[in-house]
């Protein structure tokens, strides 16, 4: 890095990976999940990313925020490699969402909290997590996820699994990410929570964050891009509008 | 001590101690819990290294060479190196340095503390205070290294999506182990407080008994469980903070990346046993 020669400017992108390899242990030897794959993300977009199941989407996600033990490759964020970040402050510019979601604390507020007790967050440790996030903050957050029956003092273990997925998305959401990387995020959720948390995160793009979605469902028409992961490929397709199905105000299936 | 002072064990009495294992193993041999066979075992086994290891104090202690007792530790601390590994069976492979590492220190913190500045033997390598101390020391804390390497390992396969979650979130691989080094050390340490908490009460420590057997002053080997009580327990936990600190890295690759590496073996029924025995009727200075 530094070192080379740029005798033409190149596109930096807020983020991008390069040459990245997914090689995972099977049945005693070893398995391409796919090889060399490139892409990139800019400030405003949201990009869908779909493919059949095991095709590894969430292995391509859990890569970019270098969490992915079987995964290679070089990553960038504004043109800086990964390398020159922490661990820390990398995962908390290209945030990974997990599929399921693991809240831990006693009530949903300390779950939502548990970023700020974190030391990479805290910086000298001397403010507690509760003057870093107020209540109000993540009440606002939580209403705007159509969470108003969930209260602050919630048992996490209580919360239905679409609470708990949307809780899961507040915590992130709430450490302003550049790049959120959401694994199904809206996959336990009925047609009106998909779309509220789909608006959501168009306007987390539009202030300047890029969100990529893994995603199951049919296109809902947030999308500026979309991608499909496929036998090792991954490919661009063109953005499909919305399906008569999935039409919000429809309501099939409510 | 003299040696007329106590009551001398003779043969007789070694036979029906046996015939007394033989009765108990006949016993759950027709209830199959499947515990016979390891019980005679276990007893010829006790058997056998006991005497073994009162005709080699008693030479040790005539001797009384520095050299003898030194070299008498170093290998009782080898051969609790692999008997934590061989119950640690949920941990990984390549662990032998850390646990020599854990009790040596630990051992030498002991010796120091223990010996040199509380009782103060003359000479200060007395075989007859060192050897059993160090034989005390090491059957409490190879128990709960044990038990604390399991329960570490254990818990961090069992938190892989908590794991994933806080290092997603931006935790160190210090954080994101934290309450499984908690756990761990909490466990690895629940014997050794239970025992403090209730010897003199429900249980009278063994090396106190042997002393009032032998006909020494009471209050006198109350003193002497006493410090060797309190020095044991600190000295566990010392030891289980050492390996626990020492591992914990062991559970992530490159760029903090999460990645549990295999436990030895699997755990078989009488890995489960001896586990069982560690938790729960394990107890300091018999």
């Amino acid at each position: 890095m530094g070192g080379r020669p740029s005798a033409t400017p190149v596109e930096v992108h807020l983020f991008a990976a390069r040459d990245v390899t997914a090689v995972m242990p099977w049945h005693g030897g070893e398995r391409t999940v796919f090889r060399g794959l490139g892409f990139h993300v800019d400030r405003g977009e949201v990009v869908d990313l779909t493919g059949p199941s095991g095709s590894g989407k969430s292995t391509l996600l859990t890569a970019f925020a270098r969490l992915n033990v079987h995964a290679t490759g070089t990553f960038l964020l504004d043109g800086k490699d990964s390398d020159a970040f922490t661990p820390q402050t990398w995962r908390s510019a290209v945030a990974y969402l997990p599929q399921t979601p693991t809240l831990m604390g006693d009530t949903v507020a300390d779950a939502i909290r548990l970023p700020w007790t974190l030391g990479v967050r805290r910086g000298g440790g001397a403010r507690e997590p509760g003057d870093l996030l107020s209540d109000a903050r993540i009440r606002a957050m939580l209403d705007r996820m159509g969470c108003r029956d969930v209260s602050l003092d919630h048992v996490p273990r209580d919360l239905s699994g679409g609470q708990a997925a949307r809780v899961s998305l507040a915590r992130t959401l709430l450490t302003k990410p550049r790049v959120l990387l959401a694994d199904e995020v809206d996959a336990g959720l009925d047609e009106g929570n998909a779309e509220k948390v789909a608006d959501l995160l168009k306007d987390v793009a539009r202030q300047g964050a890029a969100v990529v979605r893994i995603r199951h469902r049919a296109p809902d028409g947030r999308a500026t891009r979309m991608v499909v992961l496929e036998d090792g490929m991954l490919r661009d397709v063109p953005v499909q509008p919305v399906t008569q199905h999935a039409d919000p105000f429809g309501g099939k299936g409510r | 001590m003299s040696m007329d002072a106590y009551l001398d064990i003779d043969i007789q009495g070694l036979v029906v101690a046996v015939a007394m294992v033989l009765v108990a193993a006949g016993i759950s041999a027709l209830m199959e819990t499947g515990v016979a066979k390891s019980l005679v075992w276990a007893t010829v086994r006790s058997l056998v290294q006991l005497l073994a290891m009162g005709l080699i104090l008693q030479y040790v202690i005539r001797q009384d060479n520095v050299w003898l007792v030194v070299g008498l530790v170093a290998l009782m601390l080898l051969a609790a190196v692999q008997i934590t590994l061989g119950r640690a069976t949920g941990a990984p492979k390549g662990l032998v340095g850390t646990v020599l590492l854990a009790l040596v220190v630990t051992m030498l913190l002991m010796l120091a503390v223990v010996a040199e500045l509380i009782v103060r033997p003359r000479p200060w390598y007395a075989p007859q205070l060192i050897l059993p101390l160090t034989g005390m020391f090491l059957g409490n804390t190879v128990s709960a290294l044990a038990l604390g390497l399991n329960r570490f390992f254990e818990s961090m396969r069992e938190r892989q999506a908590e794991v994933t979650t806080l290092l997603a979130l931006g935790a160190t691989t210090w954080e994101a182990a934290r309450p499984s080094m908690i756990s761990s050390i909490r466990l690895g340490l629940l014997p050794t407080v239970a025992q403090l908490a209730s010897s003199g009460i429900v249980t009278i420590p063994g090396m106190m008994s042997g002393q009032i057997i032998a006909g020494a002053n009471p209050v006198g080997a109350a003193k002497y469980q006493f410090v060797i009580l309190a020095s044991i327990a600190a000295l566990t936990l010392v030891a289980d903070s050492i390996i626990i600190l020492l591992v914990y890295r062991r559970c992530f690759i490159s760029y903090d990346r999460y990645s549990v590496p295999a436990a030895t073996h699997q755990p078989s029924v009488r890995d489960l046993v001896r586990r069982n025995k560690d938790a729960g009727a394990r107890g300091i200075p018999r």
